[in-house]
């Protein structure tokens, strides 16, 4: 991969100051993201998984410079956009746009859906024909119906709100879109109707994504590479097909294995392993390895040194010190 | 009825009746659970699988209308039995698992004194056996260092753990019966994997029956023998685990089968169902699926479809079983 990447970040770290406040002055960070690296290519889709409170929304916000990193470096199509003020990433915003997971906190219950579509079309030099015109195009790319731009977002369902959601986040014409749990929210039926759909999107419009999820099938299904985060951490980053069938982390192991598979009789010939215990406290994470205290093979070294990611080959990276 | 029968439910419907109108929740399901059995209930949000659960149970608001033509349980018949009846005889002999521990946990008790209370009030337990009880049932459910844990808040305990302390609190009267609806939902997979592990190992070791209500057919296929597949408050299709995997006859079926991607991972796009579901306030009299169908006939506007028998265990509600409709194949099973 010789091209430059769309996004490029460089040890990015995301640190938490919890609980200062006049009545409680003792300080206690958290480290939500632990220096990532990571590329992602123009017209890819770059797979987030990991468990809840591993970091992987936050480095989302984080690629998108919703926050502004503790450490490391953040490229934007060649730019180094880690510390632009609010000014001056104007430029860069309309090229980037989020899609949240709660397609129901997500819309303003008091804005009409042509509205809502709309709004990030306000700073651009679009007079109202043009703004109707447009969303009245985004509605049909979503496939929505013209005459739902004059309703409300209670009148619509799950997937329904989903498309309203999506068709704001292509209304400026991005390039590169952080899908933070898109599907989670919807019923099994629906969710396969969104994730149709934005893969068509991404043909058609050469879109990038990030696409963050807890559903490890999904994620095989719409992603090009595929990173696993851990207690803040990437602990294993490789393509689709390498990583699913040659998976070299412990924890890639045991949360591929930890998935249920639709087919009794896979189900029943498939070796399971299940982790003791749950993740650890952010705030006091181990010494050396994140996942030592859960690691099925776990070495004295792993309490000592933390291990770096280590390319195995074919662009598959592991952080693991068995490998 | 074979003696090996927990139990046996005939025609259950469950109407709420609200402002706009009746919403039928549940229409006329017919279901069974034997001894030692773990029956899966598969369905999307609004398919009336709590509901009926919910139904049985009498854990309903007043303004829902409960008619069945039989309920039995354990021998007992429940059929025309009043509220206080069902809800003390289930109390003890039916446990209960809800998707959310958080919200299902009192947050001003520790989980001592809440796993006590049930002990307590159903078994008549003196405070020295029930705090016994509750040791032995936090073992029973995996909890390391029982006697520290049992004097937590449910806030200060993880969302596996409270789902632990859930599970304990459903066993704690040796309950013939064990609901879980969505236990694993609001969980990660590694933890997911955990409870169910945990709730298998419990079906051997106490030997009770598991409902067990998900959207997760993947949930299904690891635990459950039998399989019931809800869509509209109705049952659509039900079987053996394999027969429903493996043999499906219900478009419906075939339709949430083919929505999620295939363990194998070669990259076929997902074939979604179209449309949404179906309003369930006054619905049109015919197979509550036949708008979203591709396979839709004009029969099917025209009434509920009988249940065909395909086998002694699988059954399904369509009118493509009929003599004469096309034949149409499900393409997605293996050979």
């Amino acid at each position: 991969m010789t091209a430059q990447p769309l996004i490029r970040a460089e040890r990015v770290s995301m640190q938490f100051v919890i609980g200062a406040s006049i009545l409680n002055a003792r300080k206690r960070v958290l480290t939500a993201v632990d220096q990532v690296s990571l590329d992602i290519h123009r017209g890819e889709t770059f797979g987030l998984v990991g468990e809840s409170g591993c970091g992987k929304t936050t480095l989302g916000r984080l690629l998108l410079r919703l926050y502004k990193p503790t450490s490391g470096t953040i490229h934007y199509d060649g730019h180094d956009i880690t510390t632009l003020t609010p000014q001056q990433m104007m430029p860069f915003r309309r090229r980037m746009q989020m899609i949240f997971q709660d397609p129901y906190a997500s819309l303003d219950p008091r804005m009409t859906v042509s509205t809502i579509i709309a709004e990030p079309l306000r700073r651009t030099e679009m007079d109202r024909a043009q703004v109707d015109a447009r969303v009245r195009e985004l509605l049909s790319l979503v496939g929505l119906d013209e005459n739902h731009a004059r309703r409300y977002p209670h009148e619509f369902s799950g997937g329904q709100r989903q498309r309203i959601g999506i068709a704001r986040a292509l209304a400026a014409g991005p390039e590169f879109i952080v899908c933070d749990e898109p599907i989670s929210a919807l019923d099994v039926s629906i969710q396969a109707q969104v994730v149709n759909m934005l893969e068509e999107l991404q043909q058609r419009l050469g879109l990038t994504y990030l696409f963050v999820s807890h559903d490890l099938s999904m994620v095989r299904h719409i992603s090009h590479r595929v990173g696993v985060m851990y207690l803040g951490h990437m602990v294993e980053m490789a393509p689709v097909n390498e990583l699913f069938t040659n998976m070299a982390h412990p924890y890639t192991q045991a949360l591929m294995s930890a998935v249920p598979i639709a087919d009794p009789d896979a189900s029943a010939a498939s070796r399971r392993i299940i982790l003791e215990g749950d993740v650890p406290n952010p705030m006091n994470p181990p010494s050396g390895c994140p996942f030592r205290t859960r690691c099925p093979v776990v070495m004295p070294v792993c309490a000592e040194v933390k291990p770096e990611l280590k390319d195995i080959g074919g662009g598959h990276w592991v952080a693991c010190h068995r490998v | 009825m074979s003696t090996n029968r927990l139990l046996e439910i005939e025609n259950l419907n469950t109407t709420f009746h609200i402002h706009v109108g009746q919403v039928q929740a549940v229409r006329g399901i017919s279901l069974h659970v034997d001894h030692g059995e773990a029956v899966g209930i598969v369905g999307e949000s609004g398919s009336g699988k709590s509901v009926s659960m919910l139904s049985l149970m009498r854990l309903l608001p007043d303004y829902a209308h409960i008619s069945a033509d039989r309920i039995y349980f354990e021998g007992q018949d429940l059929t025309n039995a009043s509220v206080d009846q069902v809800r003390r005889l289930s109390g003890d002999r039916i446990g209960m698992v809800f998707q959310d521990p958080m919200t299902s946990l009192n947050p001003l008790m520790t989980i001592g004194r809440q796993m006590q209370e049930t002990l307590r009030v159903h078994r008549k337990m003196s405070k020295a056996d029930a705090a016994e009880r509750v040791r032995e049932l936090l073992r029973l459910v995996d909890i390391p260092d029982p006697d520290s844990r049992q004097k937590q808040y449910p806030h200060e305990l993880s969302g596996g753990m409270r789902q632990r302390v859930m599970i304990g609190m459903a066993i704690a009267s040796n309950p013939s019966l064990v609901i879980a609806d969505e236990p694993t939902t609001a969980l990660d997979v590694t933890i997911q994997a955990q409870i169910l592990a945990l709730l298998k190992g419990l079906m051997d070791k106490i030997g009770t029956s598991v409902i067990l209500i998900t959207h997760d057919l993947g949930v299904i296929a690891g635990m459950c023998s039998r399989v019931l597949v809800m869509y509209g408050g109705c049952i659509v299709e039900e079987g053996l685990s394999r027969e429903i995997f493996y043999n499906p006859r219900h478009p419906y079926t075939w339709g949430l089968l083919r929505s999620v991607p295939r363990k194998e991972g070669e990259h076929a796009p997902l074939i979604p169902i179209h449309g949404t579901p179906p309003d369930l306030i006054n619905p049109p009299p015919g197979c509550p699926f036949e708008p979203r169908c591709p396979h839709a006939m004009r029969i099917c506007r025209t009434g509920m479809p009988r249940m065909t028998q395909v086998s002694d265990t699988h059954r399904l509600r369509c009118y493509l079983m009929d003599e004469g409709a096309p034949k149409v194949a499900w393409e997605g099973g293996r050979a």
